[in-house]
């Protein structure tokens, strides 16, 4: 699988994904054989009415679920082929998330929290990388407190702090910013586009809002666990003019 | 990862204190147990010690029969001129005889004087420095026949002091003495509270009943000398029947066979602590399940940001590990204010043990360490495999999980492992092995915990009815809640049903232990007055001339004396007794099965119908026995009867039993009388001068036995208690635990208008139906081993079955009502919640 054009990477892959839940006649497939790339040092978004498999595509391709057929690849390595160990080190080390909601243990600070993923690995925090993080997403003086003590916004920044802490090769976002007004959305809108221009991180990004659809490279759209169309360099109009060509 | 799991800790500081409180209650025990043992270990130990340091060689003796604990052994006296035989024996320094019995002091207030169970030791006071450590303090050894020494702690306790009178009552009776002298070991005013009087040798020999005779010689050789051929030599110059031992061998039959009663001592109480624990691991098992199940979607997280199921699962476990090392930690400094506690406790049940400083060994600390982790990581292990279980996936949805073991495995595994409890138990009672029964009861009790999900959700349905309809809505919810969740319902109530099943079992043992006890004595005694020793001491034996005063009084109309001894039946060393056959039809009532009660008067042997088909004994077989006098013999069966209380299993004539046994001494006297107080008036007053005996009549004789059983009972059920205690903690933190886990829904129910009692109503109504739930199980489960237990035990005179029904549905009110007890601070809790708040929270 070495798909290289002259200077864009893959980052990730899919290659005819299927994911069924139940059995018989109550069979939904939320994955109808979904075949996409996720090139490196882009950020892409993925749009879609809801149940059209956006989330299960985001877990199936980062290893927190396992598909009913069909391959995910990430950095050329085949998810499907892993074993759980090797599945977990690969999302400890190469990937990193960001849900809706609930992303940091309550128990821990947010520094905790910020350092998990090289905690468990047992490797050293990188501080000047830390620092960087901390600075650029306003957390300095929020480190010491829990989750529960901090706002929903912060609670999203911290929990990208946690997804790029190890420098993975992706990061995977399912609706990071379903939470917050539009200020704090944009905040964080705006440092994971800085992150890919200036540090070349590759992100995956699920949304709803076109708006924020704006701030990728690429949009690709689901409909019936099926990619259905794409769009390069989108701003909110294009994005919302296809939604609605697409709905149509 | 260890971060992680530090933090889990402490934001669990509650609920993880509740589990440490079941472990804490446990180790105490097991330390308490040991510090105990040990000091008393400790304490004997030097008293003996003490006493055989300095003795090189013993003359005694030889056991009359052969036993495993030499130090008890019955020994006949030896003659007093062997003493100065040995003295003449070459290497031979010292060579001091010694006479030993029982006599009791008694205290200015007319009662005896003695130490709980320890020895009230009667010995010619002859001190010789080179063989004893005893020491005159005050006052001067004895010299004339009614002087007496003794011991400074008795004396200071009671207020002696040299030159007063004090009565002293040994097998002739009462005398009154004088204090010549106040004597004490070394430096220590007490030995262990053993009491001691001191006589001059003659007056030794008289009380003691030995004329002429010596207990023992105590030798020192000369230093320098061939030990060994100085021992030789003196074996040399003994007749058949008397043997020479080296001191160390005294000292260490003496250190054994104190071993032997104390690790008699301290299994009984390990074995309560292993019940406590056993019991506290349900509770731990419990807490850690609902942990891991209220934080799958943190451990669902943490396995989605890269956390293997290795980290997981050793995460799960460094939390037990970590709370069970300090609870035990705390449990082993309380086990030693314990160690003390368990004394005074021992006290309130009539058992004093001496005093000593505490002796702290490093077993102690390492037992209580391992034991308070092992079992807080082992029942741990269940929800850590059940933890790795979760998928990451969980982290992201609010869905349900339920990675447990599918229902039909667990039912499998749940009826395979009753049924080899059933299996171990039933052979563990047959053989009778304790430790086998043991592991038979935990593994039904395990069984029936992992089998409890499957039925706790009909059964808790049907308890919570009557709650619905007095208690209204929140009788309703706390129902639904205590079902809706069968696994936790069963686990939470899991610690309760083995308290509760031990409970079951002691109250049925008690009742048909005390039934049989009474039954036979019903069938036994027709006697109305019994004259019998008030302990089971020598001093306590009824004067040989007493029967015939009690005889001839005006108003006696039939008397028969009881008199006990041992003998050797084939390999066996058995109690016997003998009656005197003049009256017995109005004394006591035998059921001959076949053969006849006369032939006791031709020396014929009787058995009872157990023993005898045990032994396969008809009428008519010989029987080889041995007499410690007259040595072995052959004796015909003349007789079988059905098993009597007051006789045992085997009975000869009085007549045989004088011309076998050296000093014949009466047990009991029965007397039949013509019912009026005068005679009763009559026989109290002729034993009255008789300290150490006392006049009961039928009833009072056999309440008193029934009372024996009863002290002991009341012991264990405190014991048990504590069980029981342990079981209700595990309520208190599930429901802890389930208002923590509801705080958005009780939030919601009091936003929709619930009120602050309707609150605390659901929560109380949800303890009480899984306090019933367990009690329940457990009466049950405790009924059924029960009735098998008193089976096992026809042939040691539980004969009758017999299961308190009052009592245990009082124990059932008792459970439900103790689960209401410890509703009462969850159910604050969630009434206290702040409505807003606790909506909230996410
Ligand atoms: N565990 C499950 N069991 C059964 N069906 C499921 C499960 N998870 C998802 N589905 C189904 O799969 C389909 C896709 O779900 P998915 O969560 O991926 O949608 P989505 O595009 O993320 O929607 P949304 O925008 O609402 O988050 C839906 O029809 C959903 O009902
Ligand atoms: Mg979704």
């Amino acid at each position: 699988m070495t798909a290289t054009t002259t200077n864009v990477v893959e980052a990730a892959r899919a290659i005819d994904l299927v994911k069924a839940y139940g059995a018989g006649q109550a069979q939904v497939h939320a994955l109808a054989g979904v075949s996409v790339r996720f090139e490196a040092s882009r950020f892409t978004a993925v749009m879609g009415p809801s149940g059209s498999g956006k989330s299960t595509l985001m877990h199936c391709m980062a290893g927190l679920d396992r598909p009913t057929s069909g391959q995910s690849l990430i950095e050329g390595t085949d998810l499907t082929s892993l074993g759980d160990g090797r599945l977990t080190e690969l999302r400890r080390d190469r990937i990193g998330f960001v849900f809706q909601s609930f992303n940091l243990v309550p128990t821990l600070t947010a520094a905790e929290n910020i350092t998990l993923p090289v905690d468990l690995a047992g490797r050293k925090v990188d501080k000047s990388w830390f620092d960087h993080l901390v600075t650029q997403l306003g957390l300095a003086n929020r480190l010491g407190h829990r989750p529960s003590e901090m706002s929903g916004g912060q609670q999203q920044r911290v929990a990208c702090a946690r997804a790029l802490i190890n420098r993975p090769a992706l990061v995977f976002a399912d609706e990071p910013t379903g939470n917050l007004d539009s200020n704090a959305s944009a905040e964080l809108l705006t440092f994971l586009q800085h992150s890919v221009a200036e540090m070349g991180q590759s992100i995956v990004m699920v949304t709803h809002d076109p708006h924020g659809a704006s701030f990728a490279d690429r949009v690709v759209f689901l409909s019936d666990g099926r990619v259905v169309d794409e769009l390069e360099a989108p701003t909110a109009d294009s994005v919302l003019e296809r939604m609605r060509t697409l709905g149509s | 990862m260890g971060r992680v799991t530090l933090k889990g800790i402490l934001a669990h500081k509650l609920r993880l204190a509740l589990t440490a409180i079941a472990i804490i209650l446990g180790v105490t025990f097991i330390a308490g147990t040991y510090v105990l043992t040990d000091t008393l270990h400790a304490t004997f130990d030097a008293l003996v010690g003490s006493i055989y340091q300095n003795i090189d060689f013993q003359v005694r003796g030889v056991a009359q029969f052969p036993t495993k604990d030499a130090a008890t052994a019955t020994r006949n006296p030896i003659s007093e001129s062997l003493l100065a035989t040995v003295r003449k024996v070459p290497g031979v320094e010292v060579a001091e005889g010694t006479v030993s019995g029982s006599v009791q002091f008694v205290a200015p207030d007319g009662t005896l004087i003695a130490n709980g169970g320890e020895p009230t030791l009667g010995v010619n006071f002859d001190p010789n420095p080179q063989v004893s450590d005893l020491r005159i303090v005050e006052g001067r050894a004895p010299s004339a026949p009614y002087d007496v020494v003794m011991d400074a702690a008795t004396a200071q306790k009671y207020h002696f002091h040299v030159a007063q009178r004090v009565k002293i009552l040994s097998a002739l009776g009462t005398d009154t003495f004088t204090i010549s002298g106040i004597a004490q070991y070394g430096s220590a005013n007490t030995l262990a509270g053993v009491t001691l009087a001191g006589f001059t040798l003659p007056t030794a020999q008289r009380l003691m009943q030995e004329p002429r005779q010596l207990s023992n010689i105590n030798i020192v050789t000369r230093p320098g000398t061939d030990q060994a051929a100085v021992g030789r030599a003196i074996a040399r110059v003994l007749p058949k029947g008397v043997q020479v031992v080296t001191g160390k061998t005294v000292l260490a039959e003496q250190t054994s066979s104190i071993d032997q009663d104390l690790s008699f001592f301290s299994t009984a109480l390990l074995i309560f602590a292993l019940i406590a624990l056993f019991v506290g691991a349900f509770t731990i098992f419990n807490t850690f399940s609902i942990l891991v199940g209220q934080r799958t979607r943190e451990l669902a997280l943490l396995r989605a940001v890269g956390a293997t199921r290795r980290q997981v699962f050793r995460s799960v476990l460094a939390e037990a590990a970590i709370v069970g090392l300090l609870a035990s930690g705390i449990g082993l400094g309380l086990g030693v204010l314990t160690a003390l506690g368990i004394e005074e406790l021992l006290r309130g049940f009539g058992i004093t043990l001496p005093a000593g400083a505490l002796v702290f060994e490093a077993r102690t600390v390492i037992v209580s360490l391992a034991v308070g982790v092992g079992v807080t990581v082992v029942s741990a292990l269940g929800p850590a495999r059940r933890a790795v279980r979760v998928p990451p996936v969980a982290a992201l949805g609010d869905r349900e999980l339920d990675a447990g073991f599918p229902a039909r495995r667990r039912a499998v595994a749940g009826a395979v492992l009753f049924a080899l409890g059933v299996v171990f138990l039933a052979s563990g009672l047959a053989k009778p092995e304790v430790s086998l029964v043991g592991l038979g009861a935990a593994a039904i009790f395990l069984g029936v915990a992992i089998l409890a999900p499957t039925f706790s959700r009909p059964l808790a349905s049907v308890i919570g009815r009557p709650f619905v309809r007095v208690l209204g809505v929140g009788g309703r919810i706390g129902r639904e809640n205590s079902i809706r969740n069968p696994r936790r319902t069963a686990q939470t109530a899991a610690a309760l049903m083995v308290g509760m099943a031990l409970v079951a079992v002691m109250a049925i043992y008690s009742a048909s232990a005390s039934r049989s006890t009474t039954g036979s004595f019903d069938s036994a005694v027709r006697a109305d007055l019994i004259v019998s020793t008030t302990s089971s001491d020598e001093a306590g034996t009824v004067n040989p001339g007493l029967p015939h005063v009690l005889a001839s009084l005006p108003g006696v109309t039939a008397s028969t004396v009881v008199y006990g001894g041992q003998f050797e039946v084939g390999q066996t060393v058995e109690q016997l007794k003998a009656i005197s056959s003049g009256g017995l039809a109005d004394t006591i009532i035998v059921h001959m099965v076949s053969g006849s009660l006369g032939s006791l008067r031709h020396g014929s042997l009787l058995v009872d119908s157990t023993t005898a088909r045990r032994n396969h004994l008809a009428v008519g077989d010989p029987v080889r026995v041995k007499f410690a006098l007259s040595g072995p013999t052959t004796m015909r069966v003349g007789g079988i009867y059905q098993p009597n209380a007051v006789i045992g299993s085997y009975l000869i004539g009085d007549a045989f039993y004088r011309s076998h046994y050296a000093d014949p001494t009466p047990g009991a006297v029965l007397l039949d009388t013509d019912g009026s107080s005068r005679v009763e008036m009559l026989v109290r007053h002729a034993v009255a001068p008789y300290r150490g005996l006392q006049v009961q009549t039928a009833a009072e004789f056999k309440k008193s036995e029934t009372a024996q059983v009863n002290r002991v009972l009341g012991l264990v059920y405190a014991l048990l208690a504590l069980a029981v205690l342990i079981a209700l903690i595990s309520i208190v933190n599930t429901l802890m635990l389930s208002v923590l886990e509801r705080t958005r829904e009780i939030g919601l129910l009091r936003a929709v208008g619930m009120r602050r009692h309707q609150v605390r109503t659901m929560i109380r109504s949800e303890a009480v139906i899984l306090a019933a739930f367990g009690a329940i199980i457990g009466l049950l489960l405790g009924a059924g081993l029960g009735v098998a237990l008193v089976a096992s035990l026809g042939s040691q005179g539980v004969t009758i079955t017999t299961v308190p029904i009052a009592e245990l549905v009082a124990f059932f009110v008792l459970a439900c009502a103790l689960g209401l007890g410890a509703a009462t601070w969850p159910a604050r809790r969630a009434a206290r919640l702040d409505v807003l708040q606790a909506i909230a929270t996410n």
